[in-house]
């Protein structure tokens, strides 16, 4: 018979019993852990708001659990009744003038209550009110100094203490800036006779030479848009005149008969100048008999102008020319003279 | 038609009361059972040896194997998020809650659901449940109530060894290849099981138990007259047993995580 048929009952009791153990364990472990076998001490307080703290919601002291929220009720007066325990192996750091703190980071990293333990050596009862630091009660005790509140070491603390660094980089940063704006500010202003200043002026007198030509640009820009309004215009002249049917068109595409007419027009006008030219030519080679001839003539109204003289002064001839009467015009009618 | 569906309908219902009444009829004898300690309680241990004992090996090998894979995503993988502290968590849902007690009701139906489902079915053809009645001893009492306890209790017991191997034995394995401090492993696993995780993973294992020990019985007691009859049932337990299982399990888990 084989050894497991023989020792059934054994081999599998001992299969049971070993599995009962390990759950045992499993469970005993786990009562450990959700603290089953350990006594808590019961307190009470009371919170403005029960915003960020909810049922189970761990308290801390310098970063260690030592309780926790166990409920939380809004009372009669609108104020937030939070019944808290806290943890055997801490119940003697619950002395007297002990208060609870809420803090909330303002970088939106959650929220944790905090534990701060009384100066006094006595401990409190169990049952015992304690109050939040934010509370009148809280805040007195603080203020006698009889609180003692360890240094924020937690996360937030941390970051923030972080963060200042960068602040003080950043401020350092913005007066850099602020200096330099105001050097930029003198410089513009002509107060300053640094290269900076040297090269904004030179800047400055670009830019009014900008502005003339921005003028100029203004004004092309004027006509080309009107150009362009006219191009948009159906009934503008440019449209007609590119239109299929257009007057551009319509000499451009009139079978070389415009190019005949300009061509012939230009064969004339050469003959013409030909012509022209050649009067010249011959008005040139006749030019020293025309001298010739004017000179003569002025000689001849000079000689004529000397006889005139003499005619003039002649005794003999003197009133020799006689008057002239002006005879009236006989072609009157009848009806017109004085009856 | 209709008279076709009618039919099929009244034979659902008939075949669901039917069954229905088996298994109250099994919780009853076997409740007996234990308060009258017969006979049957040999069929009992011998059940329990069967189906969990000898189920142990490759139980163990299987947990061990998926625990040591997590472990070692855990210590590698996802310490490159910064989420190393995950890998307890990943090691209880899967270990404790979801892939333990489902593995080791497939090994159960793999194993025990065919071997119940083919036994009973040869002893009816056998004509030896007929032997049983006639000189008075209930099959119900002597035959289905000690397997539907060793079932039972075998998948609770293989339950517990599967976290047990998962957790612990897949730490062995681990240590081989990227060593981890005992008692931070231990720690950092104590801290994320929760009573929840441990109840569920228990509850499942005891519903997937019932389903896997019932199914097979009713297989088996439903074979009629031929010897053909037997493997079909065999077949028919195993299917029944993995869709009911699988359907139980997503109920319970909606139930866990919505309830």
């Amino acid at each position: 018979m084989k050894f497991r048929i023989r020792y059934a009952d054994r081999v599998v009791g001992l299969f049971v019993l070993v599995a009962l153990l390990a759950l045992a364990a499993g469970i005993i472990l786990l009562g450990a852990n959700q603290r089953w076998f350990s006594r808590d001490f019961h307190f009470t307080t009371r919170l403005d708001s029960a915003a960020g703290a909810s049922p189970g919601t761990p308290i801390y002291l310098k970063g260690f659990q030592v309780g926790k929220v166990e409920r939380l009720s809004l009372n009669e007066g609108n104020e937030v009744d939070a019944d808290f325990v806290i943890f055997d192996k801490y119940y003697p750091k619950v002395r007297e003038n002990s208060v609870l703190e809420l803090v909330t980071s303002p970088i939106g990293l959650g929220t944790q209550l905090l534990f701060d333990p009384g100066k006094s050596d006595a401990v409190l009862k169990e049952g015992s009110f304690i109050p939040t630091a934010d509370s009148p009660e809280g805040r007195g005790l603080i203020e006698q100094g009889l609180v003692d509140i360890p240094p924020k070491d937690d996360t937030i603390t941390r970051l923030l203490a972080d963060v200042s660094p960068l602040l003080e980089n950043l401020n350092k940063t913005v007066i850099t800036v602020d200096r330099t704006l105001t050097e930029v500010n003198r410089a513009v202003a002509g107060r300053s006779d640094t290269p900076l200043a040297n090269i904004l002026g030179e800047a400055s007198k670009t830019m009014t030479k900008v502005d003339g030509i921005a003028g100029s640009i203004g004004v092309i820009a004027d006509n080309l848009r009107a150009t362009t309004t006219a191009i948009r215009d159906p009934t503008g002249l440019i449209p007609r005149l590119l239109d299929a049917k257009g007057s551009l068109k319509t000499l451009l595409d009139d079978k070389g008969a415009l190019y005949s007419d300009i061509s012939s027009s230009l064969a004339e006008l050469q003959a013409s100048l030909k012509n022209v030219q050649e009067m010249t030519t011959s008005l040139n080679a006749q030019m020293p008999s025309i001298a010739v001839t004017l000179d003569e003539g002025r000689t001849a109204i000079k000689q004529a102008q000397d006889v005139l003289e003499g005619l003039k002064n002649n005794p003999l001839l003197r009133g020799g020319i006689p008057k002239k009467t002006e005879q009236e015009s006989t072609y009157q009618s009848m009806r017109e003279g004085q009856f | 038609m209709l008279d076709r569906l009618g039919r099929s309908a009244r034979r659902g219902a008939g075949e669901f009361l039917y069954s229905l009444g088996f298994f109250l009829s099994v919780v009853k004898e076997s409740v007996l059972l234990v308060r009258r300690r017969q006979v049957g309680f040999r069929v009992l241990v011998m059940q329990i040896l069967f189906t969990g004992v000898e189920a142990l090996r490759i139980s163990a090998v299987v947990a061990i194997a998926i625990g040591a894979a997590i472990n070692l995503i855990g210590s590698s993988l996802l310490a490159e998020f910064g989420q190393s502290r995950l890998m307890y968590t990943m090691l209880i849902i899967v270990i404790t809650r979801e892939l333990g007690p489902l593995l080791t009701a497939f090994i159960v139906i793999a194993r025990s659901g065919t071997a119940i489902a083919t036994e009973l079915g040869g002893m009816v053809v056998a004509h030896e449940m007929e032997a049983y009645v006639s000189v008075g001893v209930n099959p119900i009492s002597y035959l289905a109530a000690p397997r539907f306890l060793g079932v039972v209790i075998s998948m609770l017991v293989l339950d517990v060894y599967f976290n047990l191997f998962g957790l612990l034995g897949s730490f062995a394995v681990v240590q081989l290849i990227k060593p981890i401090a005992f008692e931070e492993y231990f720690r950092n696993l104590a801290a994320v099981l929760r009573p929840g995780d441990l109840g569920m993973g228990l509850l499942k294992a005891l519903v997937f138990g019932v389903i896997v020990s019932v199914v097979s019985l009713y297989r088996g007691f439903s074979v009629e007259r031929s010897s053909t009859e037997v493997p079909v049932a065999g077949i028919r337990a195993v299917g029944s047993s993995f869709m009911l299982v699988i359907l139980a399990d997503v109920v319970l888990t909606t139930i866990q995580y919505v309830g």
